[in-house]
This record gives structure tokens, sequence and C-alpha cells, in this order.
């Protein structure tokens, strides 16, 4: 009598176990599945030429992905890096000229932090939908930026002969610099987020405000501080970006809100807050890249990674949703 | 009492709207894209509104409809409203401005679109285009192409946002010239970069990975131009010929040192001069082409002497 139960739950079981695992370490055998599928139909993708063209193209986005990460994980979404990104990046430009390098990534770096602390005031304090602040915080920057450089594109004049270019084209040890600050950031906030207090307090705001709060810790400042992280972070990658390019338009980081946002999610990072990890978004930034140069490589136009980056996304995040519920599908009762 | 005063303002500002009509011979009225949303607009306007300045017996109204088509069309209704007799405009969007250019043209306003033209179905409305023409723009950088390569080689194109008339034009002009001027010369691949120097960049790089040689590349502009050659340089790749389009500042300078082959000299300072030059044209009934271009020529390192640098 009782045996068909037990094997339908033992199936359960087994579904929910699967799920779990794929979820879990989905994102690694996409990785691998992706990189095997493309170098069977180019042979100059796995060259070490490639993968080091590839992630050093990561590096811009996964620099910006590692602040945003720590907002997800406390419970809330930015959306403004893309303008931040745009502006951070005509400013340093434009005054490296005026004022000198040194001098323009200070002025680049307190803006940043100066925007970072709005949103985290609006957010934390005020405590207003994250969503609507920095969904409105982006057109607002965007509008700054025009503002500021009246519509004209910025350049370094003498970019031969900077040593801002040290940034985005140098190498050290034959590793690019921009893939060094990626990867160095990386492993310091994975520090932070794991290993100290204010990490710990970073997930319980995330997961659990209310018992966060009643366990003492300062809700408001610890999503504050977080917005502070993503505005340096962009910064960062505006300091890339700028050296790269050497020049700018007011528009440069116009849709890396997605792309960023969109390499957390593939991470695992959870939108609902509480849960993910700074490895998996590396991780996940760099399928993001792998795929876009893969498609390049085998000559597709690069607007079909839109399509194939959100295919993978919603993958992703239905494994999320299907390994919390133990169910591939539900019924539409 | 208040009525009183009413009509009375109302007369006094009739007799003054007559009196301004009658001090200017002619009313022009222009609506621009989007000022101040990239160099090339910005100059444009400030180009059109220095020469306005200069006209006698010309009043001209300039607005701006900042990328948004229905401002676009509202300022189009004021104009209409306001009897101009020509007005210039800039399409936000070819295709979506032809039924407010038909109503100015209903109502005897002689329109003039600049810059990019407006869909074929408002072709019979307007009294002329006056812009760039870009497939001659695109033949110009495949000549210079074929100059640089001696007609023998490999190139790789990088084109403009997909869907922009000025990047279909220049990309077909290109094909098609180099096919019949140098034969030999092959284009392996094409990859948009959206007018967008980062994204020209990260294009090209994927292009040195993927093809050992590359004789030449050709942008749709010089800011992508630049683009790419910040990938090569970068790659330590040498022996590339660098041709764009609409010459920007950084091309400019690249060329001087001998980095970027050639390019196509726009003036957002002529485009504006040619526009406003047309409109009166018109008006004084003149017989003006249909679509009057202003020159674009080559330019590279061997006659970059009698260009000014860009603005932009």
């Amino acid at each position: 009598m009782t045996s068909p139960t037990v094997k339908i739950s033992s199936q359960k079981n087994i579904t929910a176990w699967g799920l779990k695992l794929l979820a879990r370490q989905g994102i690694l055998i996409a990785f691998v599945f992706f990189l095997f599928g493309f170098s069977l139909f180019s042979e100059r993708f796995l060259t070490t030429d490639n993968i080091m063209v590839v992630i050093r193209q990561a590096s811009i986005i996964g620099t910006i992905a590692l602040g945003v990460t720590i907002v997800v994980i406390g419970g809330n979404l930015d959306l403004s890096v893309g303008s931040l990104l745009s502006f951070c990046t005509v400013l340093v430009v434009d005054l490296h000229d005026k004022l000198g390098p040194l001098q323009a990534i200070i002025v680049m770096f307190f803006f940043a932090l100066l925007i970072g602390a709005l949103n985290g005031y609006l957010i934390g304090f005020l405590k207003l939908n994250s969503l609507i602040v920095t969904l409105g915080m982006l057109s607002t920057i965007q509008g700054i930026t025009l503002i500021y450089s009246g519509g004209l594109n910025v350049d370094i004049s003498n970019q031969d002969d900077t040593w801002f270019s040290f940034f985005g084209r140098d190498y050290i040890a034959g590793i690019a610099v921009p893939v060094l600050i990626f990867m160095g950031l990386a492993l310091v906030i994975e520090f932070i987020l794991k290993g100290t207090v204010y990490g710990r307090k970073v997930f319980a705001v995330g997961g659990n405000p209310g018992a966060a709060v009643f366990s003492g810790i300062k809700k408001n400042k610890i999503v504050f501080s977080t917005y502070l992280l993503s505005a340096f972070t962009t910064g960062c990658g505006a300091l890339i970006l700028g050296s790269r390019v050497m020049g700018s338009q007011n528009n440069v980081g116009q849709g890396y809100e997605l792309l960023v946002l969109a390499g957390v999610i593939l991470g695992g990072t959870s939108l609902l807050g509480g849960s993910g990890s700074i490895t998996r978004t590396v991780i996940g930034v760099l399928i993001l890249s792998f795929i876009q140069n893969g498609l390049l490589l085998l000559g597709y136009p690069y607007y079909t990674q839109w399509l194939v980056t959100w295919a993978v996304i919603i993958l992703a995040v239905w494994l999320d949703v299907a390994s919390t519920r133990g169910k591939v599908f539900t019924s539409f009762k | 009492m208040n009525k009183i005063l009413k009509v009375t303002s109302l007369v006094i500002a009739g007799s003054l709207s007559h009196i301004g009509a009658l001090s200017a011979d002619m009313r022009i009225g222009i609506t621009q894209n989007n000022v101040g949303v990239d160099s090339y607009q910005t100059t444009y306007d400030a180009s059109i509104k220095a020469a306005a300045a200069k006209l006698d017996g010309v009043d001209v109204i300039v607005l701006d409809a900042g990328g948004d088509v229905a401002r676009q069309i509202a300022q189009m209704q004021d104009l209409i409203q306001q009897k101009v007799d020509a007005i210039i405009i800039w399409p936000t969007n070819g295709q979506a401005v032809v039924p407010i250019v038909r109503k100015a043209q209903q109502a005897g306003i002689k329109v003039i679109v600049t810059n990019s033209n407006i869909a074929d179905a408002g072709q019979p409305f307007i009294a002329a285009f006056s812009g760039p023409d870009n497939i001659r723009q695109g033949k110009y950088s495949a000549e210079m192409m074929c100059d640089a390569l001696n007609g023998k080689g490999e190139v790789v194109q990088i084109s403009g946002q997909p869907g922009y008339t000025t990047a279909i034009e220049r990309q077909k002009g290109f094909e098609d010239r180099l096919a019949v001027a140098c034969p030999d010369v092959k284009i392996v691949e094409t990859q948009p970069g959206d007018w967008n120097r980062e994204k020209s960049q990260r294009v090209m790089e994927n292009f040195l990975t993927k093809y050992d040689n590359i004789d030449g590349v050709y942008a749709g502009d010089d800011n992508m131009g630049i683009g790419a050659l910040n990938a090569a340089k970068a790659a330590k790749r040498t022996g590339i010929a660098f041709i764009g389009a609409t010459n920007f500042a950084v091309g400019y300078e690249a060329m001087a040192k001998g980095e970027y082959y050639g390019s196509v000299y726009q003036s957002p300072v002529d485009d504006a001069n040619a526009a406003l030059k047309t409109a009166i044209d018109v008006l004084n009934g003149k017989d003006v082409p249909k679509k009057n271009y202003f020159d674009t020529p080559k330019i590279t390192k061997a006659n970059m002497n009698e260009f000014t640098k860009p603005v932009f």
C-alpha cells in the first residue's frame, strides 16, 4: 500500500536533488558547455591570446558587477551604474588635460561616491524603493553628463605621453592591468563578504531584514554602504574605460546596467537578496564575455548575443526558482 | 474693463507681430534633432545660429526637438501656426514626421530637410533636402582604400548603428565602389560598431584574433576608426590602413601622425550653412535640386593642411 507513495517521493527527491545540483553548479556546467561548444567551431576560440582578450573585455563590466553584487546581496538593485559609468568616464577624461591625471582621478571618485551616497541615503535611510530610485538616477546622471559636456566628445590630447594609460593599456608580468584590477578587487571583496563581520551583516540584511534589525544590525547604514561600494567599483570601471579609449562619448555606459545585472544574475546571486557570491559573479560575467566573443568569432553580428544572453539568463533564473520549490514546472491551477 | 484690456492687448500684440513680419522679409523656422547629444549636432546648432545672426532681412527661429519625435511634431505645429515662410527640419525619425511635413506643405510652407533625409513617402511634400551624400562618402572611402592597398588586400568593415540611414548608405557606397574600383580588395567581415568607440575597439580586438592578416579597416566614422586603431596599436599589429568618414579631431590628429590613412571631411558648419542657404534659395524662387548635397571631400595626410582641424 505504501510503496507507490514512496516511489513518488523518491522520484521527487531525485528531481529536487537534480535541480539543486543544476542551480548550484549549473553556472559552471554552462560555462564548460559554452567553452566546449565554441571551440568546436572556431579553432581560435581557446587560444591564449583570445582568452586574454575576452577576460580583458570582461573586466569593465566585471569590475562594476562586483559592487552591484554587494547591493543585490543586500536586497536591493542598482540600475544607475550605466550612466554613472558614462559620467565618471567623461569626467575623468575631461579633467585629465585640465587638472592632471591624479587630480582628475580624485575628483572623479569624489563625485562617484557622492552619487553613491545619494543613492544610499534615499534607499537606506529614506527607505525608498531601490528600483525607482536608481532607475530615476539612471536618467538623471545621463542628463548631468550631457549638461556637463555640452554634447561634445572629450579626448585626451597627448595619448602616448601620460601615465593615465596604465589602467587600461598596460601589462604587468604579461597580464593586462584591467584584468589585474578586476581580479584584485574580486579577491578583496570576496574576502570582505565572506570573511568579515561587515560581510555577514550584508547577507543578513538581504536575507531577512526584520531579523537583522532585531539582532542589532544597523540596516540603514549597511544598505547605504553597499551603494558606496557599487559607486566605487563603477568609478574603477570608468578608470579602465577612460584609459583604454583615451576619450569618451556621453553615452559610453549606455546599457551597461543591464549587462552588469545579467552577469550578476547569471552568477546565481538571487535578486531577492541574502545569497550570492563574488566568484560566481566573476564566472557569470566571463560567460557573457565568452558568448559575445564566440559569436563574433563565428561571424554572427554582435546583437545575436542579446538573444543568447537572454535565453541563458531565463534558464538561470528558472533553475533558481525551480530548485527552491523542488519542481521544474508548476500547474496552471 | 477687463475685456477692453484684453482686446487692446490683443490688438497691440497683433500689430507688434505684424511689424515683426514686416521688418524681416523671410521667416525661417528650424527644428533640430537633438542638440547637445553629440559634438556634431552641438556645432551645427552654434553654426546655424551664427549664420542666421549675420543675415539681414531673415528672421530665424531655432528650436531643438531633444531627440523626441512628439516634441518635434509639436514644434512643427507651432511653426505652422506662426506662418513662417520655410521650415528646416532635422528629422528625429524619417518616417514619423512625414504627416506633419505634409501639413506644413499644405499650409504653403516650404520644407527643407537637413542632414538626414525623410522617408520616400514624404518626398513629394518637401522643397529640398540639404545634407551630405553618404553614398558618395562611402565611395570616396572605397577609393582611398584602393589607393592605400594598391588595389589588393583584405579589409574588415565596422559599420554604424544598424538601421541608421547614414550607416546603411555609407556601407552600400563603400561596398559597391570597392567591388568595381579594386575587385582584389576583399571585405572579409563586417560588424556594426554603433558609432561607439569602445564597442568598435572590442569588435576590432576580436577581428585581430580571428584574422592573421588584415590590410585595411573601413569604419563608418572616425570615432569608430580610432577605436579600431587603438585595438591594433594595443595588439602591436602594424601595416593596417585605417579609413573612416566624418573626420573627427582625433582622426585628424592620428592622420597627422601617419597612423590613420584617410577620411571624409564633413563639416557641421558647412552642413548648417548649406541648409540655411538652400532655404533662402528656395524662398527666392531659385532653381534648387531636390537633393542638394554639400561637398564632403576626401582628406588624407597629403591634403590635410587645406582643412581646419574639426572642432569635435
